[in-house]
């Protein structure tokens, strides 16, 4: 699942791919650079191919991954080096016999012969590293292991390559020194430099065509670093934006399964350790006790509860709303505490939500009559993947042609009905299905509905209506006399 | 007090007398108190010595005029009761528990070594020595705690656990009580067709009921359950919220009545009043009467529940 | 008396049926203004704190209402709950009163209907509130049945906000006593009308009201003795009638008939002692109303006193049948909770665990007044006024005040039946002060003055003092001789000269009135308003602070522990557990078992070594315990632990002593003179563990018990520690499983100690944290 891309896209691909195999070794790779850098579950890869065309016109580049790099991967994009907008970005899957993943690029214009090319590829892999040792007491640190192929597969030879292994905190404790690469390499096949790991040079490295360079020649290299934040995985998130024209108000509401997924706490939780650290500031990378979220400006009535009811620890800092394509950054800061420290391998699951003014996501638009409402998909929680999360868009009451427009393709997507306060026939509701959401996955979802002026009368019909035949039962009651005899 | 002669005379054996003639020492004393045996230090240290063989009940009280100790002399009768009942066991088992009192006024120093500011205390040691050395093999006593009142039946329950067989304490028959019974059905019975008229008045009944009510408002049943003394000397108001004394009951009661017939005063009398100025002169009175009792009523309140944040005139 | 003089005019051009017209209108405006007061005054915990549900057994009550809207009202009948008293489970349907999870189920399922889905819990939270506005209610149709509308109003009015009702009624406190008073009141207004009317139909309705009561609370005895005793002093005072007869029959046959359909009440209505009195009275007034009969067709004399002899010996008989029956042993006697009502000093001596609850000691004349303010003496007042006309009603009241007045001082809870009583009887007599006084017609007094004086000696005199004080300070005879002229001469004209004397007494009333208010309002809002799981306390800058440890603790154990893990803790913290943890738990607040909860005050009670085993046999995972030492919260289990000790010396008498938990000189002590047995039980280990550590050098000081605490922490071998709330207040310790190599956990302990010692670093200094 990545890039942008449309729905009807199947010939396309097909074309494509018939290029694709007809297009042998059209280009080669003068160098490529590929840039990790370690975090919790978020691994950030940044990967620069320098691309030369073989022979004429030669537009569709294709990108290679290995099979689990392929897993791990949950957002990929594709751009010409010093553009901004992301080129087209076709997934083929896994092609058998060379037993990696596919993926073709367009360049905006076909290269000549000997032309060059700088492709910036971005990913975002999850999940890609594991707490190790796995368990950790209350006063120790935490580090990860990270894994990965040592080189760097391409359907076309390449020149030189190199892998930098960047890690935010100082420590790394230990690295694969990779036997056997003499073919590639004269000097040191990996130079450590503060907290980066240099893999490579590697020189002529061939293209591989057939699963039996990846046998032979591939190497598994792993990290093992320190890592300072807490882990955080959302197991499941439940977003629900319900839009009111009445009250003129959005109200979003998030459930959210918060899971540390870093090393389990050893032996017990000792809250006079967890009071010292705090009173020495030395709290074990690993507890979470709390965290600074940005939630949207100009909302109000913030609420935050779990099962047990109201959740008293937590601070929040409203913004005022700021006016519509403004790009300034203004936010409310929600100061999130748990009700306890979250130690490793511990759960808390809660329920966030607000009210804003619908003015600010909601627009009209003239000569369609329609409304259009921008949900945003998903509230960040800095470092934190989202295993699974389910977006519903509750329209008003009588909502009518709806379409909307999410900004990454949902792996399902469904509109039932919903009954809510004094409705009668009930409301539109849209619900969006992803997995492993991650930081770059920010966006907004369009929704486009009419609402004829009718359906707007309808709950104050139904009230008034009810409340008109309580007196007329009443007024009868009174009225009627019961009484069998005088 | 020419008892005190006597323990003098035994005073030199009994410091260095073996535990046995110790107990026949002890017996003897016992027998002389008539079942209780008067403390003083001597006596007090040989009758807990480490190596003691009985058990023995021990009551510190100060039964003195001048202490003022209401409480001491409401659980005397009761404890004397009680150990006179223990003497009707036989000798073999009886001289296995002795009961022993210790007056402030005669053996002060008592109370200052084991620390004990209040009285009356009961204490129970257990047997040190031999078959009897109760489960946890503990020598140091036991205090009987008070919350159940004074009540003899209640001491000589909690006692037996330490007997070696159980206090035959009995309640003496109360023959007055039956007395009045039988008197007053004789007199019933005999004036019935007097009285009767009167059951059938409802002011009888009006007079019966508000009464209850008005005792009952008044917390007796407190008083009662919790066995409260009628007042604690000079200060007749228990302080705290949760407490009250006997004598509170009939004040706060009174207070009511007064409010609730000032109540009906204005309600059903005042009215009836054909004099204009008598009647103005009542009414008038009435009021400053409920307006009056009422901030004492509240003074009182404020007095029990010190947070109580409103007042009337004091 | 046409040619009166006013103390003041009145517009004279209005019309009855304009007058009749805004009167009802202003009566319902004035209902729903109290109505309105009545739920107002109760949601200070609401805005002060949350919707939340309070206390202890309103947390079964409302996981029970959960599992009743949830799963349907059959599954919730036959719902078995293996998690409460494990291993024992507990079946629900079958040991509580549905009552109050039957109302609100109907009604969560009537909005759901109406697409209003409100959470159930809201619903159980604002119910208390609702239902107190139908009290008013119902108040004001009881009252209106015994003087008039202004009387209902004003007794509507003061049982919307006297403290008395809203100590058990506030909004989150959702116990059964929430809907229990109104069912009560309403079931008496039933009574009466049905009485006054002789209607079947009132008697059915009070029949079905008091099935509903019978199904809602415990204190239903309370309507099943009260009536009969009305009825028997009817009787007594020879006011027999039809209307009695039918209106007795049919409450009595229909109620008792329905009582029996509630699973947990079952065949008690025929078996038990306490509704006794209701089937003798219905014997009786059988054996009466045929005799009546009998007497209606037959004239001669002898007869009549033959039929009258045959009469009372069939009384007689009557009752030594159920005498006899009840030492045989087919009607059981009374049960112990009520036995305690009359024998007060049976509860303490003979059930600890219901003498241990607080709330069923007797009560302190300042509760009296904290709770009912200035009823408590108009109440006497309005019994009076009672007696002056004494009509079946106000019989009915008169019984009422007695009974309850003396509940109510022998248990505090009991104040609650009390309230209504006050209420109405208060409202009585002021109303008819009221009356008097703003009629505005004055006397046209007859010429001669002296004889009228004469005639009222003691209204004469009663300026001079001495007689005064004396009349005043025993209002009964006074009342009585009044009473017994008035009653006489109803006929003589009166009323009040002037506007001065009625603006006093009224003005006094008022501010009577306003004083009430404030009364009300600030007992309310400082006393009865406070969800005592979530303790509130203010921060040095004033703002209010917020103390959650409860609700942390439960959730860490909701969120981080296997679903089937038992928690051991006292009793009192059962119901909290299995509501907010969601776990199994060993005992409860619904205290049938005593050894059971004797075994866990044992365990808790005796050293690790003799409580591993006990817990182990148990499977319990998690011990929790309440601690205030750091805080001062005086609610604590060291505070409640002699309790704890005395149930379990109830059933092990031989193994735990009370007295070894003292000191020698008989003093309950926590620090370095506590005695042995205090030091080696558990539930000082688990309370104190590291406990000094937290104040580094310092002393360490027990905030609530004013001791300190030793220095050396108690050593745990067979517990861990495995979550301390914020403020300590919750401490929850895992049961280790045995040892794998099946060493003794002490011994295994010391010998990793002593692997320890020898790769043992530097320790961290610590300085006071607190």
């Amino acid at each position: 699942m990545a890039g942008h891309w449309g729905i009807q896209f199947s010939f396309v691909a097909l074309i494509l791919f018939v290029k694709l195999v007809s297009a042998e070794h059209s280009f080669e790779n003068t160098a490529i650079v590929r840039t990790v850098d370690l975090g919790g579950s978020l691994v950030h890869v940044t990967t620069t191919y320098a691309v030369k065309a073989l022979e004429d016109d030669s537009s569709i580049y294709t990108i290679a991954l290995g099979e689990d790099e392929a897993k791990k991967t949950s957002w990929m994009q594709a751009k010409v080096k010093g553009q901004t907008v992301p080129l087209q970005l076709e997934k083929f899957g896994l092609s058998p016999n060379t037993g990696a993943f596919l993926y073709a690029v367009e360049f905006p214009k076909a290269l000549k012969a000997n032309g060059t090319a700088n492709l910036v590829v971005e990913t975002v892999q999850t999940h890609a590293t594991y707490p190790w040792p796995k368990t950790a007491a209350q006063n120790e640190g935490q580090s990860l292991k990270y894994e990965a192929d040592l080189f760097i597969l391409s359907p076309y030879p390449t020149l030189v390559q190199r892998t930098k292994i960047k890690s935010q905190f100082p420590k790394i404790h230990s690295y694969t020194t990779p036997e056997g690469v003499d073919a590639f390499t004269l000097e040191s096949p990996v130079t450590k430099s503060g907290a980066t790991l240099t893999y490579g040079p590697y020189n002529n490295i061939p293209a591989f065509t057939n699963k039996d360079f990846t046998k032979s020649q591939q190497k598994r290299i792993a990290v093992q670093y320190e890592y300072g934040n807490p882990i955080l995985e959302i197991t499941r998130l439940e977003r629900a934006a319900e839009i009111s024209h009445w009250g003129a108000n959005l109200n979003i509401q998030d459930n959210v399964w918060l899971h540390n997924a870093g090393p389990e706490l050893k032996g017990h939780f000792s809250r006079l350790e967890y009071q010292s650290q705090g009173y020495f500031r030395r709290v074990a990378p690993h507890t979470l006790s709390s965290l600074s979220l940005h939630l949207p400006a100009g909302i109000h009535d913030v609420y935050f509860y779990d099962l047990n009811g109201n959740v008293s620890t937590s601070h929040i800092r409203y913004a005022p709303s700021v006016p519509k394509g403004s790009s300034s950054n203004h936010f409310s800061l929600f100061e999130f505490r748990p009700r306890y420290p979250v130690m490793g391998g511990w759960n808390y699951s809660f329920t966030l939500g607000w009210d804003a003014p619908l003015a600010d996501y909601a627009g009209w638009d003239k000569e369609s009559g329609k409304y259009i409402v921008g949900i945003p998909l998903q509230t960040l929680y800095p470092g934190a993947v989202v295993d699974e999360a389910e977006v519903k868009i509750i329209l008003p009451e009588g909502a009518s042609d709806i379409k909307f427009y999410p900004p990454f393709p949902a792996i399902e997507n469904t509109i039932s009905n919903y009954i809510t306060y004094l409705d009668t026939t009930g409301r539109p509701e849209i619900t969006l299905q992803y997995q492993q959401l991650t930081d770059r996955h920010v966006g907004v979802i369009y929704v486009e509905y009419r609402v004829p002026f009718s359906a707007h009368l309808k709950k104050p019909l139904a009230v008034a209506t009810a409340l008109i035949a309580l007196f007329a039962l009443a007024f009868t009651w009174k009225r009627v006399d019961t009484r069998i005899q005088k | 007090m020419l008892l005190l002669p006597l323990l003098a005379l035994f005073a030199f054996p009994l410091c260095l007398a073996a535990t046995k003639d110790t107990r026949e020492d002890l017996v003897r004393l016992a027998k002389a108190g008539n079942g209780i045996i008067k403390l003083d230090e001597r006596t007090y240290d040989s009758l807990t010595a480490s190596d003691r063989e009985w058990s023995a009940t021990i009551v510190f009280t100060a039964l003195d005029t001048r202490r003022k100790c209401g409480p001491c002399k409401q659980f005397q009768p009761s404890f004397e009761a009680v150990a006179q009942a223990w003497n009707k066991v036989p000798a073999t088992s009886r001289n296995e528990h002795f009961f022993a009192i210790a007056d402030f006024d005669e053996a002060p120093k008592i109370f200052t070594k084991l620390g004990i500011q209040s009285a009356p205390v009961v204490h129970n040691y257990p047997v040190a020595e031999g078959p009897r050395k109760p489960a946890h093999g503990k020598p140091y006593p036991s205090t009987y705690d008070f919350s159940n009142g004074y009540a003899p039946e209640a001491l000589a329950e909690h006692l037996s656990l330490y007997t070696p067989v159980r206090i035959p304490y009995r309640p003496p028959v109360d023959w007055a009580k039956y007395g009045t019974f039988a008197a007053t059905g004789l007199i019933l019975t005999t004036v019935a067709r007097f009285i009767f008229p009167l059951l059938k008045s409802r002011i009888t009944w009006a007079i019966i009921t508000i009464g209850t009510i008005l005792v009952m408002t008044g917390g007796h049943m407190f008083v009662r359950i919790r066995g409260m003394p009628y007042s604690d000397g000079p200060n007749w108001i228990a302080g705290g919220y949760q407490s009250q004394y006997g004598q509170e009951t009939q004040v706060i009661a009174l207070t009511y009545g007064i409010l609730g017939g000032a109540f009906l005063m204005l309600t059903l009398v005042a009215p009836y009043q054909t004099s204009k100025s008598r009647q103005q002169l009542q009414v008038w009175l009435w009021s400053i009467v409920i307006f009056v009792m009422f901030s004492v009523l509240i003074s009182l309140f404020r007095v029990k529940n010190r947070g109580y944040p409103f007042k009337l005139l004091l | 008396m046409a040619t009166n003089s006013k103390a003041y005019s009145l517009p004279s051009n209005v019309s009855p049926e304009t007058v009749a017209n805004t009167s009802s209108l202003l009566r319902i405006v004035s209902l729903a203004l109290i109505s309105g007061a009545a739920i107002a005054s109760r949601l200070f915990a609401v805005v002060n704190f949350e919707s939340i549900i309070h206390e202890f057994d309103p947390w079964f009550n409302y996981r029970a209402t959960r599992v009743l809207a949830s799963k349907g009202f059959y599954a919730f009948w036959n719902w078995f709950d293996p998690t409460a008293w494990y291993p024992l489970g507990r079946v629900v349907g079958g040991t509580v009163y549905p009552g109050l999870m039957a109302t609100s189920g109907v009604i969560y399922n009537i909005l759901h209907a109406l697409h209003l889905p409100v959470d159930i819990r809201n619903i159980c939270v604002l119910l208390a509130p609702g239902f107190s506005a139908l009290t008013a209610w119902s108040t004001y149709m009881f009252t209106k049945e015994m003087k008039d509308e202004s009387a209902g109003l004003l007794a509507a009015a003061f049982i919307g906000i006297v403290p008395g009702y809203i100590s058990r009624s506030v909004a989150g406190s959702y116990d059964n006593e929430a809907i229990a008073i109104f069912l009560l009141m309403f079931t008496f207004y039933c009574w009466i009308k049905a009485l006054k009317t002789g209607s079947a139909l009132f008697g059915t309705l009070a029949a079905l009201f008091y099935f509903y009561m019978v199904a809602a609370w415990g204190g239903y005895a309370f309507i099943t003795n009260m009536i009969p005793l009305h009825a028997l002093a009817l009787i007594l005072m020879g006011r027999y009638s039809s209307r009695l007869y039918v209106a007795y029959s049919s409450w009595y046959a229909i109620g008792t008939l329905a009582s029996m359909q509630v699973p947990f009440v079952g065949f008690q209505p025929v078996r038990t002692s306490e509704h006794m009195g209701a089937l003798g009275v219905f014997g009786l007034l059988q054996i009466i109303a045929f005799a009546e009969l009998v007497r209606s067709h037959v004239s001669s004399k002898q007869f009549q006193s033959l039929l009258y002899a045959s009469v009372i010996g069939a009384g007689i008989l009557g009752t030594a049948g159920i005498v006899g029956l009840t030492y045989k042993g087919w009607i059981a006697p009374w049960t112990g909770r009520f036995y305690s009502l009359w024998d007060t000093g049976y509860a303490k001596k003979y059930i600890p665990i219901i003498a241990s609850v607080s709330e069923h000691q007797p009560t302190a004349w300042p509760s009296f007044f904290m709770d009912l303010h200035f009823l408590i003496f108009l109440f006497p007042a309005g019994v009076a006024m009672c007696f002056k006309q004494l009509r079946d009603e106000h019989v009915f009241v008169i019984i009422y005040a007695v009974v309850a007045s003396y509940f109510a001082g022998v248990m505090v809870r009991l104040m609650l039946t009390l309230t209504p009583c006050v209420c109405v009887a208060a409202a009585v007599a002021f109303s008819s002060l009221l009356d008097t006084y703003i009629d505005p017609a004055e006397p046209n007094v007859p010429k001669e003055e002296a004889e009228a004086t004469e005639a009222d000696p003691g209204a004469a005199d009663a300026p001079t003092t001495p007689k005064k004080a004396k009349k005043a300070s025993a209002p009964p005879p006074t009342l009585g001789d009044f009473v017994g002229k008035f009653v006489v001469d109803e006929k003589k004209p009166h009323g009040i000269f002037g506007l001065n004397t009625r603006l006093a007494v009224i003005l006094n009333a008022l501010a009577m009135l306003v004083f009430f208010v404030l009364h009300c309002t600030w007992v309310t809002a400082n006393a009865y308003s406070s969800p005592s799981v979530v303790l509130a306390s203010s921060n040095p800058d004033g703002s209010q602070h917020i103390i959650d440890d409860f609700r942390e603790a439960y959730y860490w154990l909701r969120q981080n522990t296997p679903q089937d893990a038992v928690v051991m803790s006292w009793w009192d913290y059962g119901y909290q557990i299995a509501g907010m943890a969601d776990r199994p738990t060993l005992v409860d607040n619904n205290t049938w078992n005593n050894t059971h909860i004797a075994t866990v005050g044992k365990a808790m009670s005796s050293s690790e070594e003799v409580a591993y085993p006990i817990l182990r046999k148990h499977d319990v995972d998690y011990v929790l315990i309440i601690f205030g030492g750091l805080l001062g919260y005086s609610g604590d289990d060291i505070n409640k632990f002699l309790w704890m000790v005395r149930i379990a010396q109830g059933v092990w008498p031989n193994e735990i002593q009370e007295p070894n938990y003292f000191t020698p000189r008989g003093e309950y002590r926590v620090d370095d003179q506590a005695p042995p047995a205090m030091k080696n039980s558990l539930m000082y280990k688990m309370s104190y563990y590291r406990f000094a550590e937290l104040f580094g050098g310092q002393p360490a000081q027990d905030r609530v018990r004013g001791q300190q605490i030793s220095k050396t922490s108690p050593t745990l071998d067979y517990l861990d520690e495995a979550f301390t709330s914020e403020n300590w207040i919750v401490r929850i310790y895992q049961v280790r499983k045995e040892d794998l190599l099946g060493r003794d956990l002490k011994l295994a302990n010391a010998f990793e100690a002593g692997r320890k010692r020898k790769k043992q670093k530097p320790p961290v200094r610590r300085r006071a944290i607190a």
